[in-house]
């Protein structure tokens, strides 16, 4: 029986708990007439698209909008983590239309082969209307076989009721770790490592023996006083107060203060840490590209952007400008959200390589059993 | 559970008459099941061996290498200060044995009183797995919620406090209550199985003739159950042996087993040869445990 | 007597143990927010919603027809093969042991894996465009259950001594009469904890199903861990809730009418069924 979590797993957030923001959905649904005539260019095509992704991860209204303009029907199928999705299609499987990795796995997938090219005759809307920087990603230079879906960053939260402190460094994160042995991680290398490596003052992305040396020490003395180890129940835990202070993601940060009514505050650490970004990938296999394309298309109109927006609380890579109106806009605002410039600055992606991996996955391994 | 040395003489007989010589149902009946089999499980498990000999390239791409990497990997045994022997796979034997004697513990006596004293047995039974149809994960969540000490039964006793100070949450603790729970059925079953064939008369005879009721237990109902607490045994033991679920659901993910070892080569890591060269000694050593397990068996049961 | 009755409380108990755990799920199945924690107060609009999904009700449906159709096919071939093989000679017996204890011990992820592996290749091979979907589940399952259905009904075949099929058989009886007449009402108990096991196994597998499963064929443990990164959602919750409420009166109702139909038939049918 299996497999589950332990593997990475990208932030959502609840979108649920967050009340406000339906209201103002709704509100802005009306008002943005904008995108109406571009979701429209995707003309009646009919079909089927097979969408595997997480879960929750689209706005419902997307969906049936979606189906209403375009006549394709959308069969959903959800995975739990990018490396049982990737550990599918490398198996083999095959008839996914639509998949949506995080940006090292989207790499990974493109360095093996396992995604399709892109036709980008087919996606005017993102050609017009994406921010430029999101059309030029580490991950896949050339936009040869990815859209930018949202991204976010990796930061801690902590219970103000519980925490005396404010940290605000990853150096006091691991202070007060120690201080209360009432920490949760996420069940995810990349992120932990990297975390520490920045506040080692290295790069998120080292690779550096020596570094890596350093990290496994700090990690080793941490893992006496860490609760759980998870990548989705770790805020739950900290709602429930099993842990006070966790390292996650920045949706999963809001979430968790909007369910504590403001008692948890979500934390970029001044040293660094990570930016991630989902992309919209067809992996080999796929039955329906053109349907594919038309779902990508479809949702760079900017009030569909909007409404997966004010859904999924994740930054949009539409031009900043284009979401003023939509049902995204009253969150335009929101540093959690979208970070300032000068925080976005001091993050990295993630980049680390084939071999990087796999040092950094036996100082995992052996934190995980130590 | 060490085979009695001596059964009750009925079952022996019978046994013994049984000789490999007489008439017996056809050997062909294992074709069907030994072909599905073959076919889909040692054709795929092919895959398998063949990975463990081969070598990650790039992020996770094989290459058919035929080399003994993995296998060396394995026998160098450490990763950092980690011995995966001394660390990982006794761990994982320890949970097995815990989990194999509390469901045995508990079932036993649930299986002898659904198949002796029980009015409405098959209903019983039935309710014993009813729970098991609703899901792996949900059940797993609710143990989430019960060993919660903010749990609102505990809050209302009083008890938080308690709960709290016992830190069973994210605990072995909590694994080993979720493994019971989850593996009782396996066992109760197969208890059932065994035990509700039993001629209740003779443990009756038994005491009558002066056994006291512990020694009667002994003399006719253990053997006459052994079959039935080892066929429950194995279904517990063996599966075990993989878990990996609960401990990352209920014991915060903090104790690393084989199974979690196997998984986390294929799942997080990407590394499928070294997964599959893990595996390939679990599932050799293990197989081989139980032929010598199954052997001696044979040989006091005469299985054969 | 004493013991009888010490015996039943101490059953009791057990079953409070088995159930606490699910009665708090169908509790919080009836809670109206969307919060799995706290309560905030009652509501059964999570039993609509769940009703109203898709992707729940299919995946249900295709659940429990793969689950009963493992169920059936692993009791035939576990059952022929717990018939036979006990007496076998060694050198033919040992290696289907070591064959079905393989599929026993083999950890599930890698046997997935494997399948998924094996299905695609296989499929490709006799130009299937996709070899992926509720049969290939269905083919995977059946490995690993009919063991677990041989393993018990060997059990009690074993121990249940085999004068009757002997004496059966010098009469000139065939297998299969004997079968049906001397063999099956005695291991029909055992028949029926191992189709139980079975059909438990496959209707809670998730790494299996997940990993050979094509992209229509999903089931309901699929559709569950997916929706994982929330914890449990409500509507699966109430999933939770209606399918334990619906197999208890199923499982209930079911008994009653069999026991009726039994008395109605002479006594001494199928013995503890």
């Amino acid at each position: 029986m299996s497999d589950e979590l332990s593997m990475w797993e990208r932030p959502l957030n609840r979108r649920g708990f967050v009340a406000g923001a339906s209201a103002a959905a709704l509100a802005a649904a009306g008002l943005g007439r904008l995108g109406a005539t571009d979701a429209l260019a995707a003309t009646e095509q009919g079909g089927t698209l097979f969408y595997y992704n997480w879960a929750q991860y689209v706005n419902p209204k997307t969906y049936a909008e979606f189906t209403k303009a375009t006549g394709i029907k959308v069969k959903k199928g959800f995975y739990d983590s990018n490396e049982t999705l990737a550990a599918k299609l490398r198996g083999g499987a095959r008839g996914y239309d639509l998949v949506c990795p995080t940006g090292y796995m989207t790499k990974e997938l493109i360095s093996e082969k396992r995604l399709l090219p892109l036709d980008w005759s087919k996606l005017p809307n993102v050609k017009r209307n994406a921010d430029p920087k999101f059309l030029r990603t580490g991950d896949d230079p050339k936009g040869t076989y990815s859209v930018v879906k949202d991204w976010g960053t990796t930061g801690f939260m902590y219970r103000t009721d519980k925490i005396k402190e404010r940290p605000t460094t990853w150096r006091e994160f691991v202070a007060l770790t120690k201080k209360y042995s009432k920490t949760s991680l996420v069940d995810s290398s990349p992120e932990v490592v990297g975390s520490i490596a920045t506040m080692l003052g290295y790069s998120y992305n080292t690779e550096k023996q020596k570094e890596l040396d350093a990290v496994r020490k700090v990690l080793l003395e941490l893992k006496p006083h860490i609760v759980l180890l998870h990548s989705s129940n770790y805020d739950t835990a900290i709602a429930r107060g099993q842990a006070w202070m966790g390292l996650g993601w920045n949706g999963d940060g809001l979430a968790l203060a909007a369910r504590l009514k403001g008692k948890a505050r979500y934390v970029v650490a001044k040293e660094g840490g990570e930016i991630w970004i989902d992309y919209y990938n067809i992996p080999v296999g796929a039955a329906n590209t053109d349907a594919a394309h038309a779902w990508i298309n479809f949702v760079y109109s900017p009030r569909i952007a909007g409404l997966e927006t004010s859904y999924t609380y994740y930054g949009s890579p539409l031009k900043r400008s284009l979401l003023r109106g939509t049902a995204a806009g009253a969150l335009l605002k929101d540093p959690v959200v979208f970070p300032a410039p000068a925080t976005v600055k001091k993050l990295e992606t993630n980049q680390v390589s084939a071999a990087g991996k796999r040092l950094r996955e036996r100082i995992w391994t052996e934190f995980k059993a130590s | 559970m060490a085979p009695p040395e001596d059964g009750p003489k009925e079952h022996r007989r019978g046994l013994t008459r049984a000789g490999a010589g007489g008439p017996r149902y056809p050997a062909w009946l294992v074709l069907p099941a030994v072909s599905w089999y073959v076919l889909f499980f040692l054709v795929p498990l092919g895959f398998i061996v063949a990975t463990s000999f081969g070598t990650v390239v790039g992020f996770s791409d094989i290459a058919y290498t035929w080399s003994l990497d993995n296998y060396r990997y394995l026998w160098d045994d450490v990763v950092g200060e980690l011995h995966i022997y001394r660390d990982i796979f006794l761990a994982t034997f320890k949970l097995s044995i815990v989990g194999t004697l509390s469901t045995l513990a508990i079932g036993f006596p649930l299986a002898y009183y659904i198949a002796r004293y029980a009015k409405h047995k098959t209903l019983l039974l039935l309710l014993v797995i009813v729970p098991f149809w609703t899901s792996f994960l949900i059940r797993a969540y609710a143990w989430l919620i019960v060993l919660d000490p903010e749990f609102p039964l505990f809050r209302a006793l009083g008890m938080s406090e308690l709960v709290e100070r016992q830190g069973i949450l994210f605990s072995e603790k909590a694994i080993f209550i979720g493994v019971t729970y989850n593996y009782l059925p396996l066992m109760v079953l197969p208890l059932y199985a065994a035990l509700e064939r039993m001629d209740w008369s003779l443990v009756e005879a038994a005491q009558d003739l002066g056994d006291s009721p512990l020694r009667a237990f002994r003399r006719v109902t253990l053997p006459l159950a052994l079959p039935g607490i080892l066929a429950g045994s194995l279904l517990v033991f063996i599966p075990l042996t993989g878990e990996y679920i609960i401990p990352v659901i209920l014991g915060g993910n903090k104790t690393f087993y084989a199974g979690s070892l196997i998984a986390q080569q294929f799942l997080e890591s990407g590394d499928w040869p070294l997964g599959s060269a893990i595996a390939m000694v679990v599932i050799g050593a293990l197989t081989i445990a139980l032929l010598i397990y199954a052997r001696a068996l044979g040989k006091q049961e005469q299985y054969g | 007597m004493n013991a009888r009755r010490g015996l039943g409380a101490y059953s009791l108990l057990v079953y409070v143990f088995l159930y606490a755990p699910i009665l708090v799920v169908v509790a919080f199945a009836f809670n109206g927010g969307r919060e799995v924690l706290f309560w905030e107060g009652f509501s059964t609009r999570w039993f609509e919603v769940a009703l109203r999904t898709p992707e729940i009700t299919e995946a249900l449906r295709r659940s429990v027809l793969i689950a009963l159709g493992n169920a059936l096919v692993a009791c035939v071939l576990g059952t022929m093969l717990a018939l036979a093989l006990p007496r076998m000679r060694p050198w033919l017996r040992t290696p289907i042991d070591a064959l079905a204890y393989m599929t026993l011990v083999t950890p599930e992820i890698v046997f997935a894996i494997a399948a998924l592996v094996f299905f695609v290749q296989a499929g490709d091979a006799i130009g299937l465009d996709n070899a992926l979907g509720w049969h290939t589940i269905l083919i995977a399952h059946v490995v690993f259950n009919a063991s677990v259905v041989a393993l018990v009904v060997r059990a009690r075949f074993v121990s249940m001594g085999q004068s009757l099929e002997e004496a059966s058989f010098d009469l000139g009886a065939g297998a299969l009469s004997t079968f049906r007449q001397v063999t099956f009402p005695r291991l029909a108990p055992a028949i029926f904890a191992g189709g139980l096991l079975a059909f438990t196994f496959s209707f809670d597998d998730f790494v299996t199903s997940f990993f050979v499963t094509g992209p229509t064929s999903e089931t309901l443990p699929i559709y569950i861990w997916g929706q994982l990164r929330f914890g449990v959602t409500p509507a699966i919750n109430a999933t939770a809730a209606m399918m334990l409420g619906l197999t208890l009166v199923g499982v209930v109702v079911a008994y009653l009418v069999l026991r009726r139909s039994e008395q109605g038939r002479e006594r001494g049918g199928l013995p503890g069924v």
